[in-house]
Protein backbone atom coordinates (compact mmCIF):
# COMPACT_ATOMS: atom_id res chain seq x y z
CA UNK A 1 0.00 0.00 0.00
CA UNK A 2 1.88 3.08 -0.67
CA UNK A 3 1.02 6.67 0.75
CA UNK A 4 0.86 10.00 -0.68
CA UNK A 5 2.72 13.24 0.59
CA UNK A 6 1.05 15.87 0.61
CA UNK A 7 2.06 18.40 -1.68
CA UNK A 8 4.07 21.70 0.25
CA UNK A 9 1.54 25.00 -0.44
CA UNK A 10 4.06 27.76 0.48
CA UNK A 11 2.65 29.80 3.11
CA UNK A 12 2.49 33.32 2.56
CA UNK A 13 2.81 35.49 5.50
CA UNK A 14 1.91 39.09 5.64
CA UNK A 15 5.36 41.08 4.83
CA UNK A 16 5.72 44.45 6.38
CA UNK A 17 8.14 46.13 3.82
CA UNK A 18 9.63 48.88 5.08
CA UNK A 19 10.37 51.55 2.29
CA UNK A 20 14.27 52.35 2.69
CA UNK A 21 14.71 56.36 4.17
CA UNK A 22 12.29 57.96 5.80
CA UNK A 23 8.50 57.91 5.49
CA UNK A 24 6.93 61.20 5.72
CA UNK A 25 2.74 62.50 5.95
CA UNK A 26 2.19 65.06 3.54
CA UNK A 27 -0.80 67.40 3.26
CA UNK A 28 -1.68 70.68 1.56
CA UNK A 29 -1.66 74.30 3.45
CA UNK A 30 -2.98 77.18 1.06
CA UNK A 31 -1.96 80.60 2.25
CA UNK A 32 -4.79 81.98 4.57
CA UNK A 33 -5.06 85.86 5.43
CA UNK A 34 -7.67 88.19 7.90
CA UNK A 35 -8.15 91.51 8.40
CA UNK A 36 -9.96 92.38 11.46
CA UNK A 37 -10.35 95.62 13.97
CA UNK A 38 -11.62 98.04 11.36
CA UNK A 39 -13.59 100.77 12.82
CA UNK A 40 -15.02 103.91 10.82
CA UNK A 41 -13.50 107.13 10.63
CA UNK A 42 -15.30 109.91 11.61
CA UNK A 43 -13.08 113.53 11.07
CA UNK A 44 -15.73 115.95 12.54
CA UNK A 45 -15.34 119.16 11.28
CA UNK A 46 -12.36 120.34 9.03
CA UNK A 47 -10.59 122.97 8.34
CA UNK A 48 -6.46 124.76 7.61
CA UNK A 49 -4.43 125.42 7.75
CA UNK A 50 -3.16 122.08 9.07
CA UNK A 51 -3.64 118.66 7.50
CA UNK A 52 -6.46 116.51 9.41
CA UNK A 53 -5.10 112.71 10.30
CA UNK A 54 -6.72 109.63 12.07
CA UNK A 55 -4.88 106.72 12.41
CA UNK A 56 -5.94 103.18 13.81
CA UNK A 57 -5.05 100.02 14.74
CA UNK A 58 -5.88 96.65 13.35
CA UNK A 59 -5.18 93.17 13.07
CA UNK A 60 -3.66 91.54 9.96
CA UNK A 61 -3.03 87.66 10.12
CA UNK A 62 -0.88 86.10 7.39
CA UNK A 63 -0.15 82.00 7.61
CA UNK A 64 2.30 82.70 4.39
CA UNK A 65 5.60 81.09 4.64
CA UNK A 66 6.94 84.49 5.52
CA UNK A 67 4.45 86.14 7.03
CA UNK A 68 3.95 88.64 4.41
CA UNK A 69 0.70 90.14 2.92
CA UNK A 70 -0.51 92.81 0.47
CA UNK A 71 -2.90 95.66 0.92
CA UNK A 72 -4.96 96.39 -1.72
CA UNK A 73 -7.32 99.94 -0.53
CA UNK A 74 -10.01 101.02 -3.07
CA UNK A 75 -11.87 103.51 -2.25
CA UNK A 76 -15.88 104.36 -2.92
CA UNK A 77 -15.52 107.75 -5.11
CA UNK A 78 -14.80 107.71 -9.42
CA UNK A 79 -12.62 104.76 -10.40
CA UNK A 80 -12.33 103.66 -7.33
CA UNK A 81 -11.23 106.75 -6.05
CA UNK A 82 -10.24 107.73 -2.57
CA UNK A 83 -12.74 110.45 -2.22
CA UNK A 84 -15.46 111.75 -0.03
CA UNK A 85 -18.52 113.29 -1.48
CA UNK A 86 -20.80 115.98 -0.68
CA UNK A 87 -24.52 117.14 -2.62
CA UNK A 88 -21.87 119.47 -4.52
CA UNK A 89 -18.36 118.77 -4.18
CA UNK A 90 -15.69 115.76 -3.93
CA UNK A 91 -12.79 116.19 -1.19
CA UNK A 92 -9.76 113.36 -1.80
CA UNK A 93 -8.31 111.60 1.20
CA UNK A 94 -4.89 110.07 1.60
CA UNK A 95 -4.66 106.73 2.49
CA UNK A 96 -1.24 104.98 4.50
CA UNK A 97 -0.27 102.08 5.81
CA UNK A 98 2.49 100.69 8.41
CA UNK A 99 3.15 96.99 8.79
CA UNK A 100 3.73 98.12 12.42
CA UNK A 101 0.95 99.66 14.95
CA UNK A 102 0.88 102.43 16.83
CA UNK A 103 2.39 104.55 14.00
CA UNK A 104 1.05 107.79 12.92
CA UNK A 105 1.50 107.60 8.92
CA UNK A 106 3.28 105.15 6.65
CA UNK A 107 3.59 103.96 2.86
CA UNK A 108 1.14 105.86 0.73
CA UNK A 109 -1.17 103.83 -1.08
CA UNK A 110 -2.62 103.87 -4.56
CA UNK A 111 -6.32 102.81 -4.87
CA UNK A 112 -6.61 99.86 -6.69
CA UNK A 113 -3.17 98.87 -6.67
CA UNK A 114 -1.72 96.51 -4.37
CA UNK A 115 0.84 97.74 -1.69
CA UNK A 116 4.59 96.51 -1.61
CA UNK A 117 4.79 93.19 0.64
CA UNK A 118 4.24 93.66 4.49
CA UNK A 119 4.78 91.04 7.48
CA UNK A 120 2.62 90.58 10.04
CA UNK A 121 3.32 89.80 13.69
CA UNK A 122 -0.33 88.64 14.43
CA UNK A 123 0.08 84.98 15.72
CA UNK A 124 -3.43 84.88 15.69
CA UNK A 125 -6.36 85.20 13.03
CA UNK A 126 -7.93 87.74 15.27
CA UNK A 127 -5.12 88.94 17.40
CA UNK A 128 -6.73 87.00 20.57
CA UNK A 129 -3.40 85.98 21.58
CA UNK A 130 0.08 87.44 21.04
CA UNK A 131 0.33 90.93 19.62
CA UNK A 132 -3.25 92.88 20.27
CA UNK A 133 -2.79 94.79 16.56
CA UNK A 134 -0.22 94.04 14.42
CA UNK A 135 -0.55 97.08 11.36
CA UNK A 136 -1.60 100.76 11.23
CA UNK A 137 -4.35 102.65 9.20
CA UNK A 138 -3.98 106.15 8.84
CA UNK A 139 -5.87 108.81 6.71
CA UNK A 140 -5.70 112.01 5.98
CA UNK A 141 -7.21 115.35 4.80
CA UNK A 142 -5.40 117.31 3.34
CA UNK A 143 -5.42 121.23 3.98
CA UNK A 144 -5.49 122.43 0.72
CA UNK A 145 -7.71 120.13 -0.54
CA UNK A 146 -9.89 121.49 2.56
CA UNK A 147 -9.63 125.15 1.62
CA UNK A 148 -10.91 124.49 -1.98
CA UNK A 149 -14.12 122.85 -1.55
CA UNK A 150 -17.54 124.26 -0.91
CA UNK A 151 -19.18 123.16 2.83
CA UNK A 152 -21.01 120.54 3.92
CA UNK A 153 -20.99 117.11 4.90
CA UNK A 154 -18.65 115.06 2.87
CA UNK A 155 -19.25 110.83 3.31
CA UNK A 156 -17.50 108.06 1.65
CA UNK A 157 -16.47 104.18 2.50
CA UNK A 158 -12.60 102.43 2.02
CA UNK A 159 -12.41 98.57 1.09
CA UNK A 160 -9.29 97.25 1.99
CA UNK A 161 -8.40 93.91 0.54
CA UNK A 162 -5.55 91.66 2.47
CA UNK A 163 -4.02 89.12 -0.04
CA UNK A 164 -1.05 86.88 0.97
CA UNK A 165 2.21 87.31 -0.89
CA UNK B 1 -8.54 183.00 -3.42
CA UNK B 2 -7.27 179.30 -4.13
CA UNK B 3 -6.93 177.28 -1.39
CA UNK B 4 -3.83 176.05 -0.42
CA UNK B 5 -3.47 172.28 -0.54
CA UNK B 6 -2.62 171.12 2.72
CA UNK B 7 -1.53 167.79 3.85
CA UNK B 8 -3.56 164.92 4.96
CA UNK B 9 -1.57 162.09 6.04
CA UNK B 10 -4.50 159.34 6.42
CA UNK B 11 -3.56 156.07 7.74
CA UNK B 12 -6.50 153.87 6.79
CA UNK B 13 -5.87 150.45 7.84
CA UNK B 14 -8.28 147.70 6.63
CA UNK B 15 -8.29 144.95 8.87
CA UNK B 16 -9.62 141.57 8.17
CA UNK B 17 -11.51 139.03 9.35
CA UNK B 18 -12.62 135.90 8.52
CA UNK B 19 -15.37 134.35 10.35
CA UNK B 20 -16.18 130.24 9.70
CA UNK B 21 -19.58 129.96 10.89
CA UNK B 22 -20.35 125.80 11.79
CA UNK B 23 -22.47 123.84 9.84
CA UNK B 24 -24.67 121.32 11.63
CA UNK B 25 -22.89 118.39 13.05
CA UNK B 26 -23.28 115.16 10.36
CA UNK B 27 -24.32 112.83 12.97
CA UNK B 28 -22.50 109.31 13.67
CA UNK B 29 -24.12 106.15 14.10
CA UNK B 30 -22.92 102.78 15.08
CA UNK B 31 -19.86 101.75 13.85
CA UNK B 32 -20.44 100.15 10.39
CA UNK B 33 -17.07 98.79 9.65
CA UNK B 34 -17.14 95.02 8.18
CA UNK B 35 -14.24 93.02 9.25
CA UNK B 36 -12.66 90.24 7.07
CA UNK B 37 -12.92 86.89 6.98
CA UNK B 38 -10.31 84.07 6.88
CA UNK B 39 -9.34 83.21 3.35
CA UNK B 40 -7.20 83.17 0.25
CA UNK B 41 -8.14 87.25 0.53
CA UNK B 42 -9.69 88.88 3.38
CA UNK B 43 -11.51 92.01 2.41
CA UNK B 44 -12.83 94.87 5.16
CA UNK B 45 -14.37 98.39 5.26
CA UNK B 46 -15.40 101.13 7.15
CA UNK B 47 -17.37 104.32 6.42
CA UNK B 48 -15.59 107.88 6.46
CA UNK B 49 -17.37 111.07 7.38
CA UNK B 50 -16.18 114.79 7.40
CA UNK B 51 -17.98 118.27 7.82
CA UNK B 52 -16.26 121.70 6.49
CA UNK B 53 -17.62 124.58 8.06
CA UNK B 54 -18.96 127.77 6.06
CA UNK B 55 -15.57 129.61 5.63
CA UNK B 56 -14.76 132.97 4.10
CA UNK B 57 -11.62 135.18 4.03
CA UNK B 58 -10.83 138.61 2.81
CA UNK B 59 -7.33 139.52 1.84
CA UNK B 60 -5.59 142.32 -0.83
CA UNK B 61 -6.21 144.80 1.44
CA UNK B 62 -3.71 147.87 1.49
CA UNK B 63 -3.94 151.32 3.49
CA UNK B 64 -5.23 154.46 2.21
CA UNK B 65 -3.42 157.63 2.37
CA UNK B 66 -4.69 160.83 0.48
CA UNK B 67 -1.80 163.05 0.79
CA UNK B 68 -1.57 166.70 -0.51
CA UNK B 69 -5.60 166.60 -0.79
CA UNK B 70 -7.11 169.95 -2.72
CA UNK B 71 -9.78 170.95 -0.73
CA UNK B 72 -12.31 171.25 -3.29
CA UNK B 73 -12.10 168.23 -4.47
CA UNK B 74 -13.75 165.18 -2.76
CA UNK B 75 -10.95 162.95 -1.93
CA UNK B 76 -11.66 159.11 -3.41
CA UNK B 77 -9.61 155.73 -2.77
CA UNK B 78 -10.38 152.23 -4.62
CA UNK B 79 -8.69 149.54 -4.32
CA UNK B 80 -9.65 145.88 -5.66
CA UNK B 81 -9.69 142.96 -3.08
CA UNK B 82 -9.76 139.50 -2.88
CA UNK B 83 -13.30 138.39 -0.82
CA UNK B 84 -13.85 134.62 -0.62
CA UNK B 85 -16.81 132.76 0.40
CA UNK B 86 -16.69 128.43 0.56
CA UNK B 87 -20.32 127.99 0.65
CA UNK B 88 -22.29 126.73 -2.52
CA UNK B 89 -23.65 129.80 -3.37
CA UNK B 90 -20.27 131.70 -2.74
CA UNK B 91 -22.41 133.95 -0.54
CA UNK B 92 -21.07 136.43 1.99
CA UNK B 93 -22.14 139.78 4.12
CA UNK B 94 -19.42 142.84 4.87
CA UNK B 95 -19.64 144.47 7.70
CA UNK B 96 -17.35 147.39 8.49
CA UNK B 97 -16.33 149.43 11.41
CA UNK B 98 -14.64 152.46 11.91
CA UNK B 99 -12.07 153.41 14.68
CA UNK B 100 -14.64 156.32 16.00
CA UNK B 101 -16.60 157.06 18.74
CA UNK B 102 -19.36 154.54 18.32
CA UNK B 103 -17.21 152.99 15.91
CA UNK B 104 -18.36 156.20 13.17
CA UNK B 105 -16.21 156.10 9.87
CA UNK B 106 -14.01 159.47 11.52
CA UNK B 107 -10.33 160.09 11.06
CA UNK B 108 -9.25 161.99 14.20
CA UNK B 109 -6.40 164.42 15.03
CA UNK B 110 -6.84 164.27 18.98
CA UNK B 111 -9.97 165.58 19.92
CA UNK B 112 -10.38 167.23 15.91
CA UNK B 113 -12.30 164.53 13.55
CA UNK B 114 -13.30 164.27 9.86
CA UNK B 115 -16.15 161.85 8.96
CA UNK B 116 -15.67 159.70 5.70
CA UNK B 117 -17.89 157.02 3.57
CA UNK B 118 -17.22 153.45 2.51
CA UNK B 119 -18.97 151.60 0.03
CA UNK B 120 -18.39 148.26 -1.15
CA UNK B 121 -19.18 146.65 -4.59
CA UNK B 122 -19.01 142.76 -5.20
CA UNK B 123 -17.15 143.30 -8.42
CA UNK B 124 -13.84 144.23 -8.65
CA UNK B 125 -12.45 147.25 -10.79
CA UNK B 126 -15.14 149.67 -9.67
CA UNK B 127 -15.21 153.33 -8.59
CA UNK B 128 -18.87 153.04 -6.78
CA UNK B 129 -20.72 151.03 -4.69
CA UNK B 130 -23.35 150.70 -2.10
CA UNK B 131 -22.98 153.10 1.05
CA UNK B 132 -21.89 150.86 4.03
CA UNK B 133 -23.32 151.80 7.54
CA UNK B 134 -20.59 151.24 10.54
CA UNK B 135 -21.36 148.22 12.16
CA UNK B 136 -24.58 147.07 10.10
CA UNK B 137 -24.16 143.45 7.56
CA UNK B 138 -24.70 144.57 4.06
CA UNK B 139 -27.35 142.10 2.03
CA UNK B 140 -26.08 139.07 1.03
CA UNK B 141 -22.98 139.49 -2.06
CA UNK B 142 -21.65 136.67 -3.90
CA UNK B 143 -17.89 136.64 -4.70
CA UNK B 144 -16.63 135.27 -7.90
CA UNK B 145 -13.41 134.03 -5.88
CA UNK B 146 -12.18 130.50 -6.62
CA UNK B 147 -9.12 130.54 -4.31
CA UNK B 148 -9.48 132.06 -1.04
CA UNK B 149 -6.55 134.47 -1.93
CA UNK B 150 -7.17 134.62 -5.38
CA UNK B 151 -4.25 133.13 -6.14
CA UNK B 152 -6.26 131.23 -8.89
CA UNK B 153 -8.64 132.41 -10.64
CA UNK B 154 -10.05 136.36 -11.07
CA UNK B 155 -7.37 138.14 -9.14
CA UNK B 156 -9.53 140.11 -7.16
CA UNK B 157 -13.41 139.85 -6.38
CA UNK B 158 -14.68 143.27 -4.56
CA UNK B 159 -13.72 146.77 -4.45
CA UNK B 160 -13.76 148.88 -1.15
CA UNK B 161 -14.34 152.91 -1.80
CA UNK B 162 -13.48 155.14 0.82
CA UNK B 163 -14.41 158.87 0.01
CA UNK B 164 -14.16 162.13 2.33
CA UNK B 165 -16.13 164.93 1.07
CA UNK B 166 -14.78 168.30 -0.34
CA UNK B 167 -16.66 170.35 2.57
CA UNK B 168 -15.17 168.23 5.49
CA UNK B 169 -11.12 168.36 3.48
CA UNK B 170 -12.14 172.19 4.41
CA UNK B 171 -12.85 171.75 7.63
CA UNK B 172 -9.05 170.16 8.10
CA UNK B 173 -6.25 172.63 8.55
CA UNK B 174 -3.28 172.50 6.48
CA UNK B 175 -0.21 170.11 7.05
CA UNK B 176 -2.14 168.50 9.74
CA UNK B 177 -2.31 164.43 9.32
CA UNK B 178 -5.76 162.70 10.67
CA UNK B 179 -5.98 158.81 11.12
CA UNK B 180 -8.29 155.95 11.39
CA UNK B 181 -9.00 152.57 11.29
CA UNK B 182 -11.65 150.90 9.54
CA UNK B 183 -12.13 147.05 10.07
CA UNK B 184 -13.96 145.10 7.36
CA UNK B 185 -16.14 141.49 8.75
CA UNK B 186 -16.86 139.38 6.10
CA UNK B 187 -19.42 136.17 6.91
CA UNK B 188 -19.94 133.47 4.67
CA UNK B 189 -23.95 133.36 4.05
Amino acid sequence: MGYGIAPKVPLLYPALIVAAGLCTPAYGQSNKVRITQLSDVAFGFVAGPADQQISQNLCIFANTSNDTYSVVATGSGASSAFELVSASDRLPFDVQWSETSGQPGGTTLDAGVASPAFTSNATQQSCNSGPSTSATLTLVLRAAQVDQVTAGSYTGSLQIMIVPN
Amino acid sequence: MKHKPHHINRMVRAAATGLAVATALTSVGANAATQGTLGATSTGSINISASVANRARITGLSDVTFANQDPATAAVSAQNVCVWSNTSTRAYTITASGSGTGSAFTLANGAATVPYSVEWNAASGQTSGAALSTGTASGNLVSTATQQMCASGPSSSASLIVRIGAADLSTIPASTSYTGTLTLLVTPQ
